[in-house]
């Protein structure tokens, strides 16, 4: 057994120490044996720095072997068994298992951990890039629809000029009149070529005769008995009755150079109202003297 | 409802969470009795039961329960799972349920329960877990993570056509506090897919093992942990399943108020530690997970820790069968809470032969369901076993109402 151990203990040392620091070992190796050469006869051991590290181990454990061999012939075979299940064992060893180089992606991270359930997150997983690309050839596919649409939908609203032109693409007046509709859609409150400014008369007639032509419509709309819309109220404006004229209108008195101006007159009419609205007010608790009041003026 | 009914009698403490569930999904009360009655130092309910009686409480609406002086004995009366509707102690839609420190439990205790209660609600189910009480990791009591729950047993409920809107955050990661109990996790359950009747289920090709999904997680401890652990349930299974990952979360411990005389706001750490949680997924969408983590007292190494966890996903997918041994009651509880038809399941003689299937099993038919057929599997050598269970055909009483 202690030859074994020993035998054990030179075999791994010395692929360790080769290992290490194999050139300075075999230079002093080699000055020793140069040395001695020039002294002595050529040696003709076997070089070791001419094999290769493996090949260096076997041939020292032959020798190993053949130093055993003198003395005990059974540890032959038991060594050499016990030296190969050795040998396998470091390579096992060696074979290390380098895992953590594929590591999942941030993304994926995120949506393993999460609170969506494993089976949700299978499909994002495989379809994404389809999709994608399914979903950038359909965006190019409803922008070019959207176009499409657009000149379809003006092409509705703007027939009615196209009437008498045979072009899709209105010119001249027509091209005016379709700018105009579209501005309106947009929203501009009237047409841009609505008149503004015009004679009274000339706009009494335009608004006369639109008020006949819907009554006409009315009219018959009734007789045929249909039930039309309700008319929409006509819109009265705030300055139809009295204007209001501010101070300048004041019944009484006269306004000029910024003063208004009473005469005697003016001063016993307010005051005989004023006396009369007092006389008023008491005659609904007296009753019967606000009349006399009255009738005396 | 169940006025009419006499109440069902139940004895001891075990399966109580699958009874009270069962009680609420059939309408009939229960009575059970001799709750840990022979313990002279704990009798009656433990902490973590009655934290699960006011979740109960929490989520249903008209729900009584009556617990004895000793609380050996506790009588409950089902009210109508109502979710988190506004009105019923929810706010902004979402119940806010907060554990207790004592509670040793880890929070799948509660989850797995009340997503088996939340498919048959009259709202979306929406609780939000917080408090000095809530393990997300798995436990030494034999919960499983919350991972799993999102990864392996959420998913289940795919196959019974319950799938759209689940969701489970973990808002905050907690480990088992110091002395077993306690945590400071935050977990966030979105379950907003109600039927009125579960599809049945026909499930019996457990397919092959195709890819294996894990979280490692370390809470308030170093992150090259996870990297430990990683490296070695990667270094066992990358050779049987080349697809294999493993995501690592490291978060930081979460803080819960421990309140002393000299400093009130004062806070502490609470549920450091380290785990990890595997799933493997089969060919047919079967699910087998695993769960290990760092025990509160420490002193195992990370690689330790991954290598009982690769392990033990092994073993639970040895067992054979559709399901594993943690996913079988929600299963088989579905199932029978399926329409009025033949579902069938091929599970594991291990799996089925667990006592608390058997348990589950018979508090079923004292529920009144028909009781299960067994019958061997047909050219199978794992010996794996066909259960056909037969669906009551009640459902979603409060989807019926509305």
């Amino acid at each position: 057994m202690v030859v074994k151990r020993k035998r054990e203990t030179t075999v791994v040392s010395k692929p360790q120490a080769k290992e290490d620091s194999p050139p300075p070992v075999d230079n002093a190796q080699d000055v020793f044996r140069r040395l001695f050469e020039a002294q002595f006869e050529p040696l003709d051991l076997p070089g070791p720095t001419a094999k290769s590290t493996n090949s260096d181990e076997e041939e020292n454990e032959d020798d190993d072997d053949s130093d055993l061999s003198g003395s005990e012939g059974d540890w032959d075979g038991m060594s050499d068994i016990s030296d190969e299940s050795n040998q396998v064992e470091v390579v096992e060893h060696t074979g290390t298992y380098a895992a953590p180089t594929d590591r999942m992606d941030k993304k994926t991270w995120k949506a393993f951990m999460s609170g969506k359930l494993l089976s949700d997150l299978d499909k994002p997983s495989t379809e994404p890039e389809p999709t994608s690309k399914k979903e950038e050839e359909e965006d190019a596919h409803e922008s070019a629809n959207l176009k499409h649409d657009l000149a379809l939908q003006r092409l509705l609203k703007e027939s009615h000029l196209l009437d008498s032109a045979d072009d899709l693409a209105p010119t001249g007046k027509n091209r005016l009149k379709a700018l105009d509709l579209r501005m309106q859609s947009l929203g501009a409150k009237t047409s841009l070529y609505a008149q503004t400014k015009m004679p009274t008369a000339h706009r009494r007639g335009i608004k006369a005769k639109a008020e006949s032509k819907e009554d006409r419509r009315r009219q018959e709309a009734k007789e045929n008995g249909i039930i039309l819309e309700k008319p929409s109220k006509v819109q009265k404006s705030s300055n139809n009755g009295r204007r209001d004229r501010g101070l300048v209108g004041s019944s009484v008195g006269k306004f000029s150079g910024g003063t208004l101006n009473l005469n005697k007159d003016d001063i016993a009419r307010v005051q005989a109202s004023g006396r009369r609205m007092g006389g008023r007010g008491k005659g609904k608790t007296r009753g019967g003297r606000g009349g006399r009041g009255g009738s005396k003026r | 409802m169940a006025t009419s009914q006499p109440p069902l009698r139940f004895t001891s403490h075990h399966n109580l969470v699958y009874r009270l569930v069962l009680s609420t999904l059939t309408g009939r009360t229960v009575h059970i009795s001799q709750i840990r009655s022979s313990s002279p130092t704990n009798p009656g309910l433990a902490p973590h039961e009655i934290s699960f009686l006011r979740l109960l409480d929490a989520i249903t609406n008209g729900s009584q329960m009556e617990i004895s002086y000793t609380g050996t004995v506790l009588v409950y009366k089902p009210g109508l799972v109502t979710g988190s509707t506004a009105g019923t102690g929810a706010s902004g839609g979402m119940i806010t349920y907060e554990l207790p420190s004592n509670c040793n439990r880890g929070l799948s205790y509660f989850l797995i329960p009340l997503c088996l209660l939340a498919p048959f609600a009259k709202a979306p189910m929406k609780v939000l877990f917080t408090g000095p009480g809530v393990i997300t990791s798995s436990t030494p009591t034999g919960d499983m993570s919350v991972d799993s729950v999102r990864t392996a047993i959420l998913p289940l409920y795919k196959q019974f056509g319950i799938f759209n809107n689940i969701e489970l955050r973990i808002l905050r990661r907690s480990n088992t506090g110091p002395t077993g109990r306690g945590g400071g996790g935050e977990v966030q359950l979105v379950f907003g897919h109600q039927v009125r009747l579960p599809k049945t289920l026909h499930l019996m090709n457990a397919g092959r093992i195709k890819r294996i999904r894990g979280v490692v997680y370390s809470v308030g401890v170093s992150g090259s942990n996870n990297a430990r652990m990683i490296e070695t349930a990667r270094g066992i299974l990358n050779p049987l399943s080349p697809d294999t990952y493993i995501f690592s979360d490291v978060a930081s411990a979460p803080l819960v108020p421990a309140p002393d005389k000299t400093n009130p706001q004062a806070k502490k750490k609470i549920g450091l530690g380290f785990g990890l949680s595997l799933v493997a997924e089969s060919s047919t969408g079967c699910l087998f997970s695993a769960d290990v983590a760092s025990p509160p007292s420490g002193g195992q190494a990370p690689e330790e820790i991954g290598k009982q966890c690769a392990f033990q996903l092994l073993e639970t997918v040895a067992k054979g069968g559709c399901v594993a041994p943690a996913a079988v009651t929600t299963m088989f509880i579905l199932m029978t809470m399926g329409s009025e038809d033949v579902g069938r399941l091929q599970v594991g003689r291990d799996v089925i032969a667990d006592p608390n299937v058997v348990q589950l099993a018979r508090d079923l038919s004292k529920f009144g369901a028909p009781g299960w057929g067994i019958r061997d599997a047909p050219d199978n050598g794992d010996g794996d076993v066909i259960v056909s269970v037969v669906g009551r055909g009640i459902g979603n009483v409060g989807r019926k109402v509305a």
